[in-house]
């Protein structure tokens, strides 16, 4: 490090109230980013409130003549027989099981690649990696024939059990068990005539805890974000999960022709419903959530 | 039947009645029958259009021994896919399915369909004859007409009257009154030209007697950058590059906010567009009217059609009769098809319904008082007839990709219709036809 | 990618009883997981591999025609189109999205600013929209006559943005992107900082280190590992881009095309010219490009990888 001296006078150099300076340099650059971030989901909830036909008319970020909130919402929650309810219910349903299956299958697979060795290990990990790489559009179309045959179209586990799947939390769980469980814990246990699957459950399933956390919410919103899987294997209305029911709200105005309809203000609205419940999901989490990326982000 | 309703109106005529009260008596008939089973036949029908609910309970209602079983399998693209996976994989399709017009002849081609002729051939008379032919091959008939989309214009007649410009009957004078209304006003244009919409340019290719691909059999004939289109080209190249027209994305808040706002002084619509608008363009009502759409050759009218569905029989139900029998009466009771025009302002089919006075003269504030329904019921009858092809979205799909390009500095409209022609050929070829 | 498994658990046999089960063990953790993964992934693949091998015509029905939807992706002209645009798209948008997330991190990271808690879950706030509703919002964002943008533009007297014109449709759709997954790539970054042994800061203040050379010359290596990971996703999720272009085709149909992304042409395929073999090959070739994208880029940056 030749080049530090420099930098060594120049830290030294700086006064407390130069620092408060570039305090608020820095705050305020990333407030712009802040901002940025903001913006749209300012749009939405200042267009939630403003009627169809304002939603165009007057100012994008400034309200409507009328205050219209509670009418949209009571639209959207009456439209089609209160499908929209319906729809909320089986996107929690779908992610949260999604979630938690995945966390708890890929903790167990974790688990069997970071402790111990068996054969064809590497290649079933290289192969469980490999799948990262997989485009969606040749798995969804292949997977709607295969549940035709097996008569699982349009039932949710159709979407539920595929979501179970994360290769990245496999990996993820991989790391973080080999770091965070001692072999000789294990081993301890193992020596006090402890089954296999009572270490697992006593002893990984704790410690791992954190990891597990992180590798449910990363599924949890992969599956409440998930549109193009529910769009092909679920056709009827009240399975489908909010993004397919909204978008196909949408699309009722793209198209003319029979049934053509405008919703602007009740797709705008649900789209502000629907994003309330993840918000939550995260705020609750968050600790779990940094805490537990920490493993695989750093191996 | 506590509620006697006349669905025709107090001037039906003999004939009318007759016939209504033939569906009744059928109707009345039926249940005797399946009554004798205590199981009842289940009939799983795909439909997106909204509330079709009533409908469905209407017709469970009157038929004990048949259970209508209403499935949204998603609107349009989406629920073909579901249809055509359906068929790829020999299982999970319903017995009745929606389908617009021009994809029926796409799923002919997969031997989607059933024939329900039998059934449905008597019912011939009730409709127009262009609508008719949508549905039936001679005897052979797959599915029935739920409702239709003949073309006519809805224009702003404050902007026309503002700038002292007659509303056009023939496309010269639509060309016209497009430099007027632009030279007079920078921010109005006379429309928004939905090119990238191939269903749009189709309708409006349609009545000039555009004839894109004829089929004999296995074999093809593709004509789609014939003299006809190559004239539409050129007709609208003109205005384009005079810059009185735009030519952006329809069906956009963008777009609904032009048409709102009097930026686009027309919109070249079918049917079922004087009820949308309604809900679309809420603070410009009353200014509204409609035409006929402007004409080529004024001595010879016709126009074309643009959207319309209808109810087709899968080849894969098990209850044929009754399957038949939801399409027929589903498309057809006087009951339920003028609930569609009231409730799911569908524009109807039936010939009883079009020139009912009831809905024909239906006087609309929002067009100043028209009857806008006469214009289009007058379209309706002289809708020329149209051959689609096997494989109708792939064409749509490739007049919006190539038409879109064009507006984007890839060449003309003229020549995005000549590479519209090769890719067709070229995809017709590779799916086995012969390409003549 | 640092995948390897150098710190597997050295395993010593069992003394006691536990011997079998010990052996069976692994199998018996890994099983629910393979078994979906099968079921769901394996089998689909091969399914799909099997149909590519054929040609669906609608005269003739189904035919065999080993590799030549391979031979024809090779030239297909719109599938290279779209992995171009995407090309393109990625060298603009990735950069520009991993650098702000890695100084967000580690300006939040440092602590040197105000209200750290509220730009830590604002960032992130963005993901928790779905990549639908976020391509709808900005869509209505975007609008070129009515738009919110336009309407301020026009109100300073200035020309109006055109967002959705061909030559900026690229950028906004990166921006969407950006929008949607800056925060969660700090997310990921600034989880891996604190991770960062605490002494290792102290040290190198110690050593007079200033804040930009510990970042440069400490955190950046060792962030490196989480850096190449993201970067790798980044690739991934660009090369399948689809749900956002999907709904922007609506408002845009004149400049996003059928094959506007590989995905969206792989869709289109299935969907509407129901060339499920060719839809098939296209969605392999496409997988191939971006393992291949992944693996090349993983090489490149080896080589060259900041000094420890």
């Amino acid at each position: 490090m030749t080049a530090t001296t420099d930098a060594t006078f120049e830290a030294a150099r700086r006064r407390p109230g130069e620092r408060r300076r570039s305090r608020i340099m820095l705050t305020l650059l990333l407030s712009v980013f802040l901002l940025y971030s903001f913006v749209p989901l300012v749009y939405l909830v200042l267009s939630a409130t403003k009627t169809n036909g304002d939603l165009f008319t007057t100012f994008g970020f400034g309200f409507g003549t009328e205050f219209n909130l509670w009418q949209n919402l009571s639209d959207l929650f009456s439209r089609d027989n209160g499908i929209f309810l319906r729809w909320m219910i089986n996107s929690v349903v779908y992610a949260t099981l999604s979630g938690a299956g995945a966390a708890l299958l890929a903790t167990a697979a974790g688990y069997a690649f970071a402790k111990f060795k068996f054969r064809g290990r590497n290649l079933t990990f290289g192969l469980v990696l490999g799948a990262v790489f997989v485009p969606q559009t040749a798995l969804v179309v292949p997977i709607f024939l295969l549940l035709a045959i097996t008569g699982l179209n349009d039932n949710p586990l159709g979407v539920i059990l595929p979501l179970m799947i994360s290769p990245i939390g496999v990996y993820l769980m991989r790391v973080y068990i080999e770091q965070g469980v001692d072999e000789e814990l294990l081993d301890a246990a193992r020596i006090d005539g402890a089954g296999e699957f009572m270490i697992f459950r006593a002893i990984v399933l704790r410690l791992v805890a954190p990891g597990m956390v992180t590798v449910a919410l990363l599924s949890f919103v992969g599956a409440w974000n998930n549109y193009f899987l529910p769009l092909i294997v679920l056709r009827s209305q009240e399975y489908q999960p909010i993004t397919v029911g909204l978008a196909t709200w949408y699309q009722l105005a793209q198209q003319g022709g029979g049934g053509g309809q405008v919703l602007f203000s009740i797709v705008i609205t649900g789209a502000l419903v629907s994003i309330i419940p993840v918000i939550v999901v995260f705020l609750l989490l968050q600790r779990f959530w940094q805490g537990g990326l920490t493993a695989g982000a750093i191996k | 039947m506590t509620k006697i309703l006349n669905p025709l109106g107090r001037t039906m005529q003999r004939r009318n009645f007759l016939k209504v009260a033939g569906a009744s008596v059928a109707a009345a008939a039926l249940p005797a029958f399946p009554a004798l089973s205590q199981d009842k036949v289940k009939v799983l029908l795909w439909s997106w259009v909204p509330d079709l609910q009533l409908q469905v309970e209407m017709f469970n209602a009157a038929h004990p021994g048949i259970q209508i079983e209403l499935v949204n399998a998603g609107q349009g693209d989406p629920q073909y896919q579901a249809v055509r996976a359906g068929l790829q994989a020999g299982s999970g399709l319903p017995d009745v399915v929606q389908i617009e017009f021009q994809h029926l002849e796409s799923f002919r081609q997969l031997d989607a369909f059933a024939d329900i002729g039998p059934y449905a051939n008597a019912r011939k008379g009730e409709f127009p004859a262009a609508t008719w032919a949508q549905v039936a091959k001679g005897d052979v008939v797959n599915a029935m007409p739920q409702d239709t989309g003949p073309m006519a214009m809805l224009y702003r007649k404050d902007v026309f009257d503002k700038h002292g410009v007659t509303p056009p009957a023939t496309w010269d004078e639509f060309a016209d009154a497009a430099e007027k209304l632009h030279a007079a006003d920078p921010n109005v244009f006379i429309t928004n030209a939905l090119f990238s919409s191939g269903d749009w340019v189709n309708a409006l290719l349609w009545p000039m007697g555009w004839k894109p691909v004829t089929r004999d059999g296995d074999k093809l004939v593709i004509n789609i950058n014939d003299k006809i289109s190559k004239d539409f080209a050129g007709y609208w190249q003109k205005l384009i590059t005079a810059g009185v027209i735009e030519t952006k994305p329809g069906f956009t808040n963008e777009w609904y906010t032009g048409l709102d706002t009097g930026r686009y002084a027309t919109w070249l619509t079918a049917g079922w567009g004087p009820v949308f608008l309604t809900s679309v363009a809420k603070t410009s009502a009353g200014q509204w009217r409609a035409a006929d759409l402007p004409q080529w050759d004024a001595s010879k009218f016709a126009t074309g059609n643009w959207g319309g569905s209808s109810l087709a029989v899968l080849k894969a139900t098990q209850h044929l009769p009754e399957a038949a029998e939801v399409a027929i009466w589903l498309c057809t009771d006087p009951e339920a098809t003028k609930l569609y025009t009231t409730k799911q302002f569908f524009f109807p089919a039936p010939s009883a319904l079009l020139s009912s006075p009831e809905w024909a003269g239906d006087k609309m504030d929002f067009y100043g008082g028209q009857a806008v329904n006469e214009v289009f019921a007058k379209s309706a009858n002289a809708v020329l007839p149209f051959e689609w092809s096997p494989f109708q979205s792939v064409i749509y799909q490739s007049m919006a990709d190539e038409l879109g390009a064009s507006l984007n500095g890839n060449g003309t409209l003229s020549d995005a219709f000549d590479r519209i022609q090769d890719a067709v050929v070229a995809y017709a070829k590779e799916q086995g036809f012969t390409v003549a | 990618m640092a995948l390897s498994n150098s710190q597997a658990a050295a395993t010593r046999p069992a003394r006691s009883g536990g011997f079998t089960s010990r052996k069976l063990a692994p199998y018996l953790f890994l099983a629910p997981f393979l078994l979906l993964f099968i079921a769901f992934i394996v089998a689909p693949l091969v399914y799909a591999f099997y149909m590519s091998l054929f040609r669906d015509t609608l005269v003739g029905g189904r035919q065999f025609a080993g590799a030549a939807s391979y031979v024809k992706v090779a030239g297909d002209a719109k599938f290279w189109g779209g992995v171009w645009n995407l090309v393109l798209f990625g060298i603009v948008q990735v950069p520009i999205m991993l650098s702000l997330a890695l100084l967000f991190a580690i300006v939040l990271d440092r602590g040197q600013v105000y209200a750290k808690g509220l730009f830590r879950l604002g960032f992130f706030l963005p993901y928790a929209v779905p990549s639908v509703i976020a391509a709808i919002i900005w869509g209505y964002l975007y609008g070129p006559t009515f738009g919110p943008f336009t309407q301020m533009a026009n109100a300073l007297n200035l020309p109006p943005p055109d967002f959705l014109s061909p030559d900026a449709m690229i950028f906004s759709l990166a921006n969407i992107v950006t929008w949607e997954y800056v925060g969660y790539n700090m997310v990921v970054y600034y989880a891996a900082l604190k991770a960062i042994p605490s002494d290792l800061a102290e040290a190198s203040q110690i050593d007079g280190a200033s804040p930009w050379q510990f970042a440069r010359l400490v955190q950046l290596p060792l962030l490196w590992p989480a850096i190449l990971l993201t970067i790798i996703f980044s690739i991934n999720g660009t090369l399948q881009l689809f749900n956002e272009p999907f709904l922007m085709r609506f408002l845009a149909r004149d400049v996003i095309n059928s094959s506007y992304t590989p995905n969206l042409y792989a869709y289109s395929l299935a969907t509407q010219n129901q060339q499920y073999g060719y839809a098939a090959a296209i969605s392999f070739v496409l997988g191939i490009v971006i393992a291949g994208a992944s693996y090349i880029f993983t090489l490149i940056t080896n080589r060259r990888r900041p000094e420890q």
